[in-house]
């Protein structure tokens, strides 16, 4: 009776998140519950003939050469692509950190490039890289040096599509560090010049290791994104040339929208949502104890 | 830093910067100027960095291929979807803020709102278009604008609930003590005190749905319900060297997002400054 009554007090919070309860369970627990069903068994889409098939989906796709290859890729592009751009973006925020002649309008172009549709992104590169009248081709081949094959070139094409990346978002790392830079209180800084510390070793005695916990979240961010390449891959190259830029993403994709083998499809899922979830689960941790109802 | 005072005097600062802004801007330059140049200079072997001659034939164009049909589709498409996303998520987000549900059910929503955000949406692909051709949502609009809640409620949902947490508490309880019903505190009271918390958060969700590109891919097959990054993907495909009508139609898309990004960089501080509180 009394428990009858306290759910009344209290209907109208749970009111308030049925509906977002409803459409997540309807577009993200069901079907991640039905991949992990999926991928025991055996189902073409064309032939709707689908049939148990325990483990198999699991030894064809971890011994398959292309879902190793999408995975090795994946990674390098992820690793990469990070790596370089807090990197850049760090060294940036330091070399443009303090007051300067136009620094908002500075920064509000900066990040023009993040702002862009990666679409539109993968179209003007796409020109940029083309082989034979391509801007980049044509200023070497005015340096009267070799053309380079940036997106037929097999050992290019997934360096190509990593400095893409980067152009598109350094320009994040950059002004997220700026920020954090920029709340570091400046007496510390007088402080350390007064006690005679150098540029370099403020740098990284003091700034890096103040700013480690910001920058590691950043890079987490980077990570999570870089991992779900897909759409510069499909501009730029289809995966190619041979599997030299399949990705995760790319190879899901090929199995269950080109092969309509949605078993091996679900199963190639299931194995990048645990490799994702375990990359995370650091970040994941640090976000809810932070903002969490319990923190 | 330890060089501020000088900065501004150092040649080699003015220099960086200029490099700098050479490599963002030249990409988004070639855009314009590629749009702007007739079919044959587009494809010289030796690329004109400054156009020949100027022409407005590329938008014309693509003008007339029935783009402003994409662009419409575009545009319903981010806009509603993120309305339902605005509506629902400030529900949840605040009942999530004010309410702790029994047992550890808070945690765990917000958890799995998380592991959304990180998860590739290719890893949902599979069953959403069983589901959604089951329930004859395929290749329709409004099947995009539902299929876009699995970006746009996490995020809204997270985004809110940060704010709604930054709220002072204690205009929602002096109401309460006036005699306000718990929607009415709702409505009048909390809703007002957010302007800019759901402005801010349907921006990123409209510019995150006016980008979104492997839904558009598997759900739509007819040309004209196309979005623009479909469109743009299908000319890079077909054409080899289109140049003209795709920088046109990339000009045209990438024009009302720029338009965000002096709101985006004044978020991306004032966030920060916000959460070193």
């Amino acid at each position: 009776m009394q428990r009858n009554s306290a759910f009344r007090r209290n209907s109208f919070y749970y009111i308030l998140i049925t509906p977002a309860v409803l459409l997540m369970v309807w577009l993200t627990v069901y079907p991640v519950l039905d991949v992990l069903v999926l991928s025991f068994y055996d189902y073409n889409y064309i032939t709707d003939v689908r049939k148990f098939a325990g483990l198999k989906n699991f030894q064809q796709i971890l011994s398959s050469e292309l879902f190793r290859d999408s995975f090795v890729n994946t990674l390098i592009f992820s690793l990469a692509a990070t790596l370089i751009e807090v990197g850049l973006g760090l060294a940036l925020a330091l070399a443009f950190d303090g007051e300067f002649f136009g620094k908002r309008h500075f920064m509000t172009v900066v990040i023009f490039p993040m702002m862009l549709s990666t679409m539109v992104v993968s179209a003007v590169w796409k020109t940029l890289y083309h082989q034979d009248i391509g801007l980049l081709n044509s200023i070497l081949k005015q340096l009267s040096l070799k053309p380079v094959g940036w997106l037929i070139d097999p050992s290019r094409a997934l360096s190509s599509i990593i400095i893409v990346d980067i152009w598109q978002w350094t320009p994040f790392t950059f002004i997220m560090l700026q920020a954090s830079l920029q709340s570091i209180p400046r007496e510390i800084f007088e402080a350390a010049q007064i006690d005679g510390a150098r540029y370099p070793q403020i740098v990284f005695r003091i700034t890096i290791p103040i700013l480690l916990g910001q920058i590691l979240l950043i890079a987490m961010l980077r990570t999570i994104d870089t991992f779900k390449l897909f759409g510069k891959v499909y501009a730029l190259t289809q995966g190619g040339p041979g599997n030299a830029t399949e990705t995760l993403s790319t190879f899901i994709y090929r199995e269950g929208f080109s092969y309509f083998n949605l078993g091996r499809a679900a199963t190639a899922s299931l194995l990048t949502l645990v490799i994702v979830s375990l990359i995370s689960l650091f970040y994941i941790k640090k976000l809810v104890q932070e903002e969490g109802p319990n923190g | 830093m330890a060089n501020v005072r000088n900065k501004s005097s150092n040649p080699v600062f003015w220099v960086l910067m200029a490099v700098i802004l050479g490599i963002i801007l030249f990409p988004v330059y070639w855009i314009l100027v590629t749009s702007l140049k007739t079919p044959l200079e587009v494809v010289l072997p030796i690329p004109t960095i400054f156009p020949r001659e100027l022409t407005l034939k590329n938008y014309i164009g693509v003008l007339q291929s029935g783009f402003l049909k994409n662009m419409g589709n575009s545009l319903v498409v981010s806009i509603s979807s993120t309305l339902i996303s605005l509506a629902i998520s400030f529900c949840a987000a605040y009942a999530l803020s004010r309410f702790r549900f029994p047992w550890i059910t808070n945690t765990l929503f917000l958890i799995w709102i998380l592991v959304v955000k990180i998860l590739p949406p290719v890893v949902l692909a599979i069953p959403l278009y069983t589901m959604f051709n089951a329930m004859s949502l395929i290749n329709r609009i409004l099947g995009l604008v539902l299929v876009y809640q699995v970006y746009t409620l996490p995020y809204c949902i997270w985004m809110l609930f940060g704010f709604l947490k930054s709220l002072p508490l204690m205009y929602e309880e002096a109401a309460q003590i006036d005699g306000a019903s718990k929607s009415a505190t709702l409505w009048f009271v909390v809703l007002p005190m957010m302007r800019t918390g759901l402005v801010a958060t349907s921006i990123f969700s409209i510019i995150t749905a006016w980008d979104e590109f492997l839904f558009g891919l598997l759900f739509i097959r007819t040309p004209a319900l196309r979005t623009l990054p479909l469109v743009i993907a299908d000319y890079i495909g077909e054409y080899e060297t289109l140049w003209g009508n795709l920088m046109a139609i990339g000009m045209i898309t990438a024009l009302p997002i720029l338009l965000f990004s002096h709101f985006v960089y004044a978020y991306y501080t004032k966030g920060f400054a916000l959460g070193d509180k």
